[in-house]
């Protein structure tokens, strides 16, 4: 597949480069080299040898859409999945043209026990530490530590950056099962790849629960009596496991979860509420790709499909509406699925098409009396071409298709999107 | 301890000590090969001390593969990685390495040997614009084109593996000269078989350390820049620039044919599809074949 990938791999950046810069320019084979007649006039320093790897990604959008631009608004309002949102809307696109995150992307090995990794999104309103972490080189039996703020191993899509994204935008099931950026927290992850004929990855992560969907924690708890935990507070598992399948095919498939010990939601529809309980989540992922050996990518395929399920098990812990009883539960359980496969049509060229569903199952029972929502849908169509492995240009078009208060909302959105990178020529990840 | 019990324990422990000592003789250095060529230099100098396995088949780019977990299985187990290097695997290689958690084989360590490390790179002149195409600045990467840098590497190799399996050393180095000598036995023939000839068209800078060697001029490529498909100007402007001048016109199985084709029969030229690496098993004699084939279409240009 030829795709632009230049930061999401930390290897790239951290095994190989270095390595390579430095012994390729001694001369092996030849024995010493003579000193230039007039002396060398290059500059013996470690300042940049030294220095990490490199790499910056642009990313724009033009976005529009037929409901007045509130396409993003109806989708946070989608029946059982409503709720817990504060006021700051995010990565909310408006109509017109759209600076995306610039990721800035460091890395190198700090020593040779560790490597380590940084990633920063920034966006008009300021930078945020997309990852930030230390992974060990060296554990025997094919361990390895990971610790710092990083995206979680769990699932296909979780650990991908947007510019590894086949379409433009977050697949629905991440985006309100799990947050807008997927896992995203703070944390220890530990996976062992142990020495077997077939690929068997297990992972197991323990996190300081900050993710919005599942682990939230309301700053302000003590003031209005609600609970407080010490981290870690989210802890999660993964197993990943792929048949070997030659040359041309390869496949992976995937079981995960995790339960979060707290989670506390906010609701203000006029009257102050807090709601505090525990979650938890399970999903399993399918990633199948074809590489058909021609040039430019054309004839590969990518099919990929996860499934997430969560239950939110909450109380009510603060009213500002004294005649409300503290302690009435709240129990959702919702999941949600997105199919997507992607095709190299054409030298350069990619179609995609991808199905978003939530909600299949999606109750909420208050009291233990139970509501049933219906689901959501969103069909989404794009088209990409990749001048280069360092370029991008993309169209893509959805149709919503979301169930608000009982209502079908329906909506069109149309989104043009550039990706560009510069520096070192990342590798890209399975 | 009942006689059958004392027994069966007994034909238990020589049944392990046989198995123990089963493994120590056969304990082959595991090698992973990134490119068949590589697959190729470690059969030939490990012989039967080394087992094999190949990551890229010889009709991919290596340029442009996927890192599939079935990689990372083989990477995990091994004792000894082969990269052809110089960022030729730079898309893949490191996601494969980093998610086989094999500390043996990671840069730097005994386990990681990248042929393009033990040779002088041709084109490494440092110029790191990505404006001139998907370059390399270190060097062109793909020295495996040529037989004589194989031959460094294959001692270098030899080196190597003697490091990781002392008591097989005299024959591994042995092998290397074997090939060395193979080699040599050939380069004077190809030499003649090419000489005069007028020259050649690739597609990629792909086969640039063989035309050093044998002294065969590069009279142009259908690609514009590293890694960029050919558009009709270049390809026009490629015509006219070799009007009424021979020679020949090759590219790889995995380089699409139009642009060849066009130049050739435009020019009236002889195309060929060749390959750039050696079959999945091959060995030396494999290899030089790959590299007579070469010779072949290149002499074809004299007409």
């Amino acid at each position: 597949m030829r795709k632009v990938f230049l930061a999401g791999a930390l290897a790239a950046l951290c095994f190989v480069h270095p390595a390579m810069a430095q012994e390729t320019t001694v001369d092996h084979g030849e024995g010493l080299k003579p000193f230039p007649l007039f002396g060398s006039s290059r500059q013996v320093t470690s300042g940049t040898t030294f220095n990490p790897a490199i790499s910056v990604i642009f990313d724009g959008k033009y976005y529009n859409d037929n409901v007045d631009g509130e396409a993003g608004e109806i989708l946070e309002h989608a029946d059982g999945f409503h709720g817990h949102h504060g006021d700051h809307e995010h990565g909310e696109l408006s109509r017109g043209f759209n600076l995306g995150e610039t990721e800035l992307v460091f890395s190198a090995s700090v020593d040779n026990y560790m490597d380590a990794f940084l990633n920063l999104a920034i966006e008009s309103d300021g930078i945020e530490i997309e990852e930030a972490f230390g992974i060990t080189r060296s554990l025997p039996g094919g361990l390895q530590l990971k610790f710092g703020k990083f995206f979680s191993g769990i699932g296909y899509q979780n650990d991908k950056h947007p510019h590894e994204w086949h379409f433009a935008d977050q697949a629905l099931a991440y985006q309100l099962l799990l947050g807008d950026h997927g896992l995203n927290d703070i944390g220890i992850q530990l996976t062992w790849l142990p020495e077997l004929p077939v690929y068997t990855l297990v992972g197991v992560e323990a996190f300081q629960g900050t993710s919005e969907a599942i682990s939230n924690v309301v700053d302000d708890a003590e003031e209005f009596g609600l609970r407080q935990r010490s981290g870690p507070r989210l802890f999660t598992g993964f197993l990943k496991v792929a048949p070997d399948l030659g040359f041309n095919h390869a496949m992976r498939a995937g079981l995960f979860g995790g339960v979060s010990r707290l989670h506390q939601e906010e609701h203000d529809d006029g009257v102050l509420q807090f709601l505090e309980g525990d979650t938890w989540f399970a999903g399993a992922d399918l990633v199948y790709k074809y590489t058909s050996g021609k040039a430019y990518g054309m004839g590969n395929l990518v099919l990929q499909s996860e499934y997430i399920y969560r239950e939110k098990d909450l109380e009510l812990a603060f009213d500002d509406d004294p005649a409300k009883t503290l302690g009435a539960s709240q129990d959702s359980n919702q999941d949600g699925f997105y199919i997507q496969g992607i095709y190299g049509f054409a030298p350069r060229w990619t179609a995609g098409a991808r199905l978003d569903m939530v909600g299949l199952t999606n109750t909420v029972a208050r009291d233990g009396v139970k509501t049933d929502y219906d689901d959501s849908r969103r069909y989404s169509a794009a088209l990409t071409f990749n001048p280069t492995e360092f370029s991008r240009f993309r169209v893509q078009f959805n149709r919503g298709d979301i169930a608000v208060d009982g209502e079908r909302e329906r909506f069109n959105q149309v989104l043009l999107q550039y990706q560009l990178a510069l520096g070192v020529h990342g590798a890209h990840k399975f | 301890m009942k006689p059958v019990l004392r027994k069966s324990v007994l034909i238990l422990l020589v049944l392990m000590t046989l198995l123990v000592s089963a493994g120590t003789a056969l304990a082959q250095v595991r090698v992973v090969a990134t490119t068949t060529s590589m697959g190729m230099l470690a059969r030939t100098v490990g012989g039967d001390a080394v087992e094999v396995t190949v990551l890229a088949p010889p009709d991919r780019d290596a340029h442009y593969l996927q890192a599939r977990p079935s990689m990372m299985v083989e990477l995990r187990r091994a004792d000894l990685l082969v990269a052809v290097g110089a960022e030729l695997e730079v898309g893949w290689l490191p996601a494969a390495l980093q998610g086989a958690a094999n500390p043996r084989i990671l840069p730097g360590r005994l386990g990681y040997f990248e042929a393009a490390a033990q040779i002088p790179l041709l084109e490494g002149d440092g110029v790191a614009d990505r404006a001139l195409g998907d370059v390399h600045p270190m060097g062109n990467p793909h020295v495996n084109m040529d037989p004589l840098r194989m031959v460094q590497v294959a001692r270098a190799l030899a080196d190597r593996l003697a490091a990781m399996q002392p008591q097989t050393a005299e024959i591994m180095r042995a092998n290397a000269e074997r090939f060395a000598g193979m080699v040599e036995a050939r380069l004077g023939d190809w030499r003649s078989r090419v000489e005069g000839a007028p020259g050649i068209v690739l597609f990629h800078r792909d086969a640039n350390y063989l035309m050093a060697r044998l002294g065969v001029p590069i009279l142009g490529y259908i690609e514009p820049l590293p890694g960029i498909p050919p558009s009709a100007r270049h390809l026009q402007a490629l015509v006219s620039e070799l009007q009424g001048r021979k020679g020949v016109v090759v590219h790889i199985g995995h380089q699409p044919a139009q642009g060849p084709q066009f130049v050739g029969s435009t020019l009236g030229w002889p195309v060929f599809s060749l390959p750039l690496d050696p079959p999945l098993q091959a060995d030396g004699e494999g290899y030089l074949k790959m590299i007579d084939l070469w010779v072949e279409a290149i002499a074809k240009g004299k007409g």
